[in-house]
């Protein structure tokens, strides 16, 4: 019965990466997910499916307004901080990662209850100029914004869009980069 | 997380492992297939992926274009097999036998790039195919079809293949590939046994099938008979009805030309008739498929 270790596995791996995944809402439910990125309340998640006034839905069902604090179309980036504690992600690293290995993403797809999706790292080439990670799960929309993460839980990027059936993942690195740029730009906290 | 993080790890190396083996095969104008290098300086290929047969290149893991020949191809099973002068290692042919629905595979194209699913069904055919086919759930992307199908282990137990069913996700079983690669290193084709008839389902009245105790509920009518062909030159006319071949009941055109392709060149089969409202019995000597005919 060696699968059944596998699957315990993954539930205890989605059961820790939901306590960082949020639902980003619009004004019929979730348009979107996204990944608590610092123990500061941060959450990043795609600038598509931001509206204003921000509002998002934490792990445990409240009910949050979120202040927009970074906003870039071109990145497909957006940061929001929440007034409320969450428990942030572990960041990890795709180029720990090669073809082959197991990815999980959650998210909201289709607008419902938080997801799991799991697959495989589909390439170790990097479309888009480094930006994006490649992945063969299966998403849909509602899963932007929401974490991809490796084996280990480690959030690996924060998925945008589905391209040919290929997940295309905006890769942590990229996103740490502007998380970085706007703490430059103005001190982020709650 | 331990046993998550170690199916991640072995799902990774049977990556590394098969795509050591693999090259992306240029044989048509848009977009380069991938083929897996088979035996020593010979790669297989799906056969549908070729455009041409000349101009042919394959790309090495490392980015060397290598010019490549054709040796034989083989439209029935979707399989091709050229010649390159290559200094890769061979791929490491799994136990197809072995491989049951339920398994997690991984098909591999040249980059390497890769998706995973599950195995869903093996055994059976697609229309007219003789090979056991391995049905697959997961995604064949552009370029994939002629990679290897491997297992958790790293071995290759298939050629994949989008050109054998518009719906399906296929692959050939390493056992299939490696019957047709050696037919094609010996003979430069893959021989098949043939009747030369057309067939056509027809059911059976009660009547007829009291006469002919191998039938079953359907039989195959002669609809045209190849002139001077193998069941032409045995005395088969049209209008005969095709109950049974070597005494198994036939019910399908498909179930036939199975039968009959997979006989050698040469051997005698008895086709069970029900000829003019009686039994009859003819022994034919198959013949061999002419080449482009599937």
């Amino acid at each position: 019965m060696a699968a059944l270790p596998v699957a315990s596995d993954l539930a205890r791996l989605a059961r820790r990466l939901g306590r960082s995944t949020v639902a980003v809402l619009g004004p019929a439910g979730p348009v979107g997910s996204g990944v608590v990125w610092d123990a500061g309340g941060l959450v990043v998640t795609n600038a598509h499916v931001v509206r204003r006034p921000a509002r998002v839905r934490d792990p445990e069902g409240r009910l949050l307004t979120a202040r927009l604090v970074g906003w870039d179309p071109e990145r497909d980036l957006a940061a929001l901080v929440v007034g409320a504690p969450l428990v942030p992600a572990v960041i990890g690293d795709a180029e720990t990662l090669r073809p082959g290995d197991l990815v999980i993403a959650l998210g909201h797809p289709g607008g419902g209850e938080g997801a799991l999706a799991m697959g495989v790292l589909h390439a170790g080439g990097r479309p888009g100029g480094g930006r994006f990670i490649q992945a063969d799960i299966r998403l849909a929309p509602g899963n932007s914004g929401g974490p991809l993460a490796d084996a280990r839980g480690r959030v690996i990027g924060v998925n945008a869009m589905i391209a040919n059936g290929l997940a295309l993942a905006i890769a942590s690195g990229a996103v740490g980069a502007f998380v970085a740029g706007l703490r430059r730009a103005a001190p982020v906290g709650a | 997380m331990s046993a998550l993080m170690d199916l991640s790890r072995d799902l990774a190396r049977a990556v590394e492992r098969a795509a050591r083996a693999i090259v992306a095969v240029k044989g048509r104008p848009d977009l380069a297939s991938t083929g897996v290098h088979w035996r020593p300086g010979a790669i297989v290929t799906a056969d549908h992926t070729l455009a041409t047969e000349d101009d042919l290149a394959v790309v090495t893991p490392d980015g060397r274009t290598i010019p490549a020949r054709l040796l034989g191809r083989d439209a029935v099973t979707d399989l091709a097999v050229l010649r390159a002068d290559l200094d890769l290692p061979v791929a490491d042919p799994g136990d197809a036998p072995g491989l049951q629905a339920g398994h997690v595979v991984l098909a591999v194209g040249h980059g390497p790039r890769v998706s995973w699913g599950v195995v869903s069904a093996v055994g059976g055919g697609a229309r007219g195919h003789e090979g056991d086919l391995v049905r697959l759930d997961l995604t064949l992307y552009p370029g994939f079809s002629g990679g290897p199908l491997v297992d958790a282990e790293g071995r290759v137990v298939g050629i994949n293949t989008s050109g054998l069913s518009r719906a399906l996700r296929c692959a050939i079983t390493a056992a299939t590939v490696g019957r047709v690669v050696d037919e094609i290193l010996a003979r430069g084709r893959v021989s098949r046994g043939f009747l030369g008839v057309g067939l056509q389902p027809v059911r059976l009245p009660e009547t007829a099938r009291r006469v002919v105790p191998a039938a079953g509920e359907v039989g195959l009518m002669v609809v045209s008979v190849q002139p001077d062909g193998p069941a032409a030159r045995a005395g088969l006319h049209l209008g005969d009805v095709l109950v049974a071949l070597d005494g198994r009941p036939v019910q399908e055109p498909g179930d036939a030309q199975a039968t009959i392709a997979a006989r050698p060149v040469g051997a005698t089969i008895v086709a069970g008739l029900l000829r003019g409202g009686a039994a009859a019995e003819v022994r034919i000597t198959v013949g061999e498929r002419p080449a482009g005919r599937p």
